[in-house]
């Protein structure tokens, strides 16, 4: 645990995520939930009390199919409003270097609240990046697959067929990394700070310098970001 | 278990009058759906939400270069492994004691995967308005008229069959009739067979065709879709027990984190947290 | 039929020809697949590949129109390969009577013929006889003027190469059929010949039935289980509507109608003439005044000949097409179509819906408006301004809606109840003639006009007001003792003093006594052969099986015993069996006559030879009124007997511009002209559409695809159809070239559910030489792609 003087910027807001990002990450965290929520009852009998609520079964499937478009939008929302963060984006996610699988150690000290040491990461960390890929995979099988259910005349029986599993496949492993990475943004105390992140596209700088520690400094050296290791402030502080 | 039964199509009698189409219908007050002109004597390409039964008429030149036409009637087969069983989410289609498949229409969300699974593409869905206008949909297929077996009666379609091409009793009984009745057709169609999948388990209705199953647009070796086997016995456990092992280590982090926590605080005096 | 519906799972062979029971008599395949079970054949000749032919063993196409040659064939086979059943030949058929020499045959016309007439002297056929009037016969059948002989010389024109470039039947499916069926002339073995209106719809129809008996008489095939000659009726009740005189010619019980000629002129006269010394027809005085004390009641005295002058006479005939005829040149004024529907079932049905109109009023009986009760709408294609037609419309209710009994194609009896009460205002038919007659009886009580005195004679005793008793029509049909009341219990005990009466003779003994109506029974145990004697009523006398003394040998042992039906039982001394003798019971091997099974003919046996019909006493080939080819077997085109009628009415198509032969059918999911069912909805989404059935390869010359919208064109009009591309029908091999044949169902009509272009619009009025039965199964067309 670093244990380094505040520095007087260190509660400053950085922007992380740009608008766009925030607008495209809620809408697809809501329409996930509502995905989830309105297909429930038909996951498992367990929930089918669910159904009145929701209007019926012909309310859940007309509701699940709804916020399934407006499920795939964000994409696009991304592409037009902020493709250069969107292609930032998935460059990080296929650049993987040592220091990523190094992380993962030390990730899981961090998760059950152990000592453990930040390994330098650039804009995500090796976390992020595998939540993202495992959502983006995720995403892809769940949409395709339930393009194949939403429209079964379109395609062979075995493609549908197999569309179920996948669309199971998609959201089971889906909601299970979505469980993790909501529990670490909203609850955990070390990756709670960037909560606001999602929610604004700002983080405090200390944190984002703490977690980010690569993208960070190059971000100072484009002089975007508060040198938060600055002698002089050090000393100041 | 009580004793199971079969109902046995024995296509070298059927006249192809098409009684059997018509009973159902009315037994089960089905409404009429015309279809297009469809270039032969069939009256529709296949079972749908209301013909739970459609007769075929199949021309086929065999082997020596004759000309067959084949009838079939052709309904749900009431599988003993039945995939629509299986991926009902609902719990909604189930066997009957006489082993025939029933769909149990209080429970039926109308969500469709059972027709996509059926092997045999018999069940089909319908959309309904209830007495406020709001639609829904079931899943609609033939029943073997498990309500007339109940009242010890027989499906209505084997009750008008003229010809006794269509029989209902005993399994063991028919599996026996269907076994001579081969024997005595061999010679005439040396490609006849019994038509009693495995893959599913064995049928409640079982044929003796003349022709390979193919010839009649059925299935050589149906079984139940390897992707209902993988989704509803491995996919949909595991991923239950996924989420469920998530939310455990998300509950055992949140514990061990506050734990930890307390010690390092009574440690070092708050010198933790960022914020 | 000779034999029943259940009968035919004792047969061996069933030869379907100019039928397709799979479909349109479904239930005949319930017996025949029982038959197939125990080892019977199958075997289906058809110009198209029918769920028929799928059903039988064997399938062998014909080009419509061609029965003859196929059968005369089939009996040139059967003699010269000794599969003929001889002593069954020889004792039960006149094969041994002797012709006289007057009767002669040449390039297709017999002796006698005026062509002016377009008809036979028939006399020029008559038989040789003895001084006492009887046939001279030689009983080995060598004398070149026996029956046997001459027959065996008419069919050696009927050689296989022959046969079979007319017919277009492939040479050696015809031989198949031949050896298939001709196998039945054993001993032991009985085939059956299956016919429905493929055969009769014909101008050689009746001779095409002819041949059929000729060639089951060879093989003494008929008496026998599993046996005879079974026409397959085409309706529900058909059988008891010709039963009960609905053919022109005839009054209830194939007793002939009154003509206006000198021998008719009293009924004395009548009588001397028209009945038979021998056979059991000798008793036609008795059948003819018990009916008559049936319709005139005590009206009907010995003084006044019991009526009989209230019977109308005319030498017209009255057939539907000449009625047409009548109408279309506005010589009749009204006209009354109780269920019948012409502008569809017609032939040539444009012109029969023309002249609907030229009538005054018109009465239809329906249940619902039919295109012929609504020939004057627009949607008929009629300018209801130009018509003056008066029409009126009677509901009428279903069978279900009412009680009565329906014979079917076995001669059973069927009494049905009513199931619901009728829908709306309509009411039974009796129940409308009811009303009718008490009405015009009322109309024309003080008038005494000959229309009136006719009208006033009815004696109409079935009930008081407007109610009609059913029962009481019931017990007259049957006959009783019109001074005691006491029914008769059967037509033996009807006398010809008027002392007796019976509504129709043939079903007298249904109600033999007060409250016993035998065709309510429902007894469904076999009585064994399957005869269920318990079980309905069939005439005659509750025999299920005619002509079954033919099933025993001459000396009264059964050919076989596993088609054995009666025979005599010395012990009891008289005839026992699982059937009631088609005989006189008691009649002993010393009797005159025990001998002679075929009762209802005046020789006691039957007629391989037939001098009565109006085309010949063999049946002879000619060609269909419309044909692609020249008739090979003579210079006579089209059969010499038959009525022609010119213009307007019936125009005639040749093959240079219509070379395609069509013929019309049912199918299973409709009936008739198709109201019944084209108004059910099951029905008509099983069979929604008009459509024609052809070749690949016609549909490849003339370039069309299945599914297309066709024309067929007829020199009397044009239909619209979706054409169905079918490899049930081949082109036929005819002179070594080919012909195509197309066909299609003739059930459509404008109204209803299921709708389409009528069929009949394409088939010409030309009617049978014998029957008039108009010829719907064979004339010629073209095709072309609607667009």
């Amino acid at each position: 645990m670093s244990n380094h003087q505040q520095h007087p910027k260190a509660n400053e807001k950085i922007r992380r995520f740009p608008k766009a990002f925030v607008w495209a990450h809620a809408i697809n965290g809501i329409a996930f939930f509502a995905l989830y929520i309105t297909a429930l009852p038909m996951y498992t009998e367990f929930f089918d009390w669910l159904y009145p609520v929701l209007g019926g079964p012909a309310g859940a499937r007309l509701l699940h199919r709804i916020f399934a478009v407006i499920f795939i939008t964000p994409t696009f929302i991304l592409l037009i409003f902020s493709p250069k963060f969107f292609f930032k984006w998935m460059k990080e996610l296929i650049t993987w270097k040592k220091r990523d699988l190094e992380f993962f150690s030390e990730f899981v000290k961090e998760l059950f609240g152990f000592n453990f040491k930040h390994v330098k990461q650039t804009f995500f960390n090796a976390g992020e990046k595998i939540n993202s890929v495992i959502q983006i995979l995720c995403a892809i099988l769940v949409i395709v697959s339930g393009f194949t259910m939403w429209f079964p005349g379109f395609f062979p029986r075995a493609i549908v067929q197999w569309g179920y599993v996948l669309h199971n496949v998609g959201f089971g492993l889906g909601i299970a990394v979505i469980v993790g990475h909501v529990y670490l943004s909203v609850v955990h105390k070390h990756s709670r700070p960037g909560y606001s992140g999602v929610v604004t596209g700002k983080v405090p700088a200390w944190w984002a310098k703490g977690h980010y520690t690569e993208w960070y400094d190059e971000e100072v050296k484009k002089g975007n970001f508060p040198d938060l290791d600055d002698p002089k402030h050090k000393k100041g502080a | 278990m009580a004793t199971e039964y079969v109902k046995l199509v024995d296509v070298t009698k059927c006249d192809g009058c098409r009684a059997c189409m018509v009973a159902c219908k009315n037994w089960n007050d089905l409404p009429a759906e015309p279809e297009e002109f469809s270039g032969t004597v069939q009256s529709h390409k296949k079972t749908t939400a209301d013909t739970w039964n459609v007769l075929q008429y199949i021309e086929h030149e065999n082997g020596k270069g004759d000309l067959e036409y084949l009838f079939r009637h052709s309904s749900c087969f009431h599988c003993t492994d039945a995939a629509c069983e299986k991926v009902c989410p609902e719990n909604a289609i189930s066997y009957s004691k006489f082993g025939t498949v029933v769909i149990d229409h209080d429970k039926c969300v109308g969500c469709g995967y059972c027709v996509q699974n059926c092997p045999f593409e018999v069940i089909s869905l319908k959309e309904y308005k209830d007495k406020n206008g709001k639609e829904y949909k079931l899943s609609q297929k033939c029943t073997m008229c498990t309500d007339r077996l109940e009242e010890g009666l027989q499906p209505a379609c084997v009750t008008t069959c003229h010809t006794n091409a269509l029989e209902f009793g005993n399994k063991d009984e028919m599996l026996a009739k269907a076994e001579k009745r081969l024997s005595e057709i061999k010679g005439k169609f040396p490609n006849a067979n019994i038509y009693n999948p495995k893959g599913v388990g064995g049928t409640h209705t079982i044929y003796v065709l003349t022709e390979k199953p193919s010839v009649y647009g059925l299935p050589e070796n149906p079984k139940v879709p390897t992707s209902a086997v993988v989704w509803k016995d491995y996919a949909q456990p595991i991923g239950k027990m996924m989420i469920g092992a998530t939310t455990m280590a998300v509950v055992g982090a949140f514990i061990t984190n506050n734990i930890i926590s307390k010690r390092i605080k009574g440690k070092e005096d708050g010198g933790e947290g960022h914020e | 039929m000779t034999n029943h519906w259940n009968d035919l799972q004792y047969t061996d062979c069933a030869l379907i020809i100019g039928g397709n029971p799979a479909e349109n008599h479904p239930i005949s395949f319930r017996w025949l697949t029982k038959a197939k079970e125990k080892g019977g054949k199958i075997v289906s000749v058809d110009p198209r590949f029918t769920r028929t032919s799928a059903m039988a063993d064997h399938y062998a196409p014909l080009r419509s129109g061609t029965d003859i040659p196929f059968i005369g064939g089939m009996i040139k086979y059967a003699i010269e390969n000794n599969l003929i059943h001889k002593e069954y030949v020889a004792k039960y058929t006149n094969a041994s009577f002797i012709v006289k020499e007057s009767y002669k045959f040449e390039d297709g016309l017999f002796t006698g013929y005026d062509e002016a007439k377009r008809a036979y002297d028939k006399t020029q056929w008559a038989w040789e006889t003895t001084e006492d009037g009887k046939p001279v016969k030689d009983e080995t059948l060598e004398h070149p003027r026996s029956v046997f002989q001459l027959m065996k010389k008419h069919y050696s024109r009927y050689d296989v190469d022959t046969v079979t470039s007319v017919t277009g039947t492939p040479k050696e499916d015809y031989l198949k059929v031949c050896e298939m069926f001709c196998s039945t002339g054993k001993v032991g073995k009985s085939g059956t010949i299956m016919y429905a209106m493929g055969a009769t719809q014909h101008t050689v129809g009746t001779q095409n039935v002819r041949s059929y008996a000729m060639l089951q008489l060879l093989l003494g095939n008929i008496g026998l289980p599993g046996g005879g000659i079974n026409a397959m009726r085409g309706e529900s009740n058909v059988q008891g509507s010709t039963d009960f005189a609905l053919l022109f010619d005839n009054l209830p019980g194939y007793l002939g109608m009154t003509k206006a000629i000198p021998e008719h002129a009293t009924l004395k006269a009548h009588l001397e003439k028209e009945t038979p010394k021998s056979g059991y027809w000798s008793n036609k005085p008795k059948f003819i005044v018990s009916l008559l004390k049936a319709w005139y009641g005590p009206n009907a005295t010995a003084d006044n000949e019991f009526g009989y002058q209230f019977l109308p006479k005319g030498n017209k005939n009255y057939s539907h097409i000449n009625l047409f005829n009548a109408m279309y040149k506005g010589e009749l004024e009204g006209a009354f179509l109780f269920g019948t529907n012409p502008v569809v079932g017609g032939p040539n049905a444009g012109k029969e819906k023309e002249a609907l109109g030229n009538l005054k009023w018109m009465v239809a009986v329906d249940l619902w408006e039919t295109e012929s009760s609504a020939f004057w709408q627009k949607e008929a294609g009629s300018d209801p301004a130009k018509i003056n037609t008066e029409v009126f419309l009677l509901p009428a209710c279903s069978s279900y809606e009412k009680e009565g009994s329906v014979s079917n194609s076995s001669r059973w009896m069927q009494y049905r109840w009513q199931a619901i009460k009728p829908v709306g205002e309509s009411k039974a038919d009796l129940e409308i003639m009811h009303e009718l007659m008490t009405k015009i009886k009322a109309l024309y009580k003080n008038e005494s006009t000959p229309a009136a005195k006719q009208v006033n004679a009815v004696h109409w005793n079935y009930g008081e007001g407007k109610e009609i008793d059913i029962d009481l029509v019931c017990k007259e049909i049957n006959g009783y003792d019109v001074n005691t009341g006491k029914q008769i219990n059967g037509f033996g005990n009807l006398k010809d003093d008027g002392s007796t009466c019976s509504g129709n003779w043939i079903y007298c003994g249904f109600y033999p006594e007060e409250g016993k109506n035998l065709a309510q029974r429902r007894d469904s145990k076999d009585t064994g052969m399957s005869m269920y004697l318990n079980w309905s009523f069939a005439w005659p006398m509750n025999r299920r099986i005619i002509y079954n003394r033919a099933a025993a040998d001459p000396s009264g042992k059964p050919w076989s015993k596993e088609k054995a039906v009666i025979w005599w039982d010395a012990a009891q001394n008289k005839w026992a069996g699982y059937d009631v003798p088609d005989f006189v019971a008691t009649k002993k091997p010393t009797d005159p006559g025990f001998t002679d099974p075929f009762i209802m003919i005046a020789d006691g046996v039957a007629g391989l030879y037939a001098p009565t019909l109006n085309d010949g006493p063999f049946p002879e080939h000619y060609e269909p009124y419309e044909s692609p080819i020249p008739n090979a077997f003579s210079s006579q085109e089209i059969n010499p007997a038959i009525t022609l009628f010119d213009g307007d009415f019936n125009k005639r198509g040749f093959k240079v511009d219509y070379p395609i032969v069509a013929t019309t059918y049912r199918v299973s999911e409709h009936w008739q002209s198709g109201t019944m069912t084209r108004n059910q909805e099951w029905l008509s989404e099983l069979v929604p559409y008009m459509y024609v059935e052809m070749s690949e390869e016609l549909a490849k010359e003339k370039g069309i695809n299945n599914k297309d919208e066709i024309i067929v064109s007829s020199a009397r009009g044009e239909v619209k159809a979706y054409a169905m591309v079918t490899k049930r029908f081949k082109p036929h091999t005819v002179k070594g070239k080919k012909i195509h044949q197309i066909g299609m169902p003739w059930h459509f009509g404008y109204k209803g559910i299921a709708t389409g272009d009528t069929a009949n619009r394409l088939t010409p009025h030309i009617g049978d030489a014998n029957t008039m039965i108009p010829e719907y199964k064979a004339f010629l067309c073209d095709v072309r792609r609607a667009d």
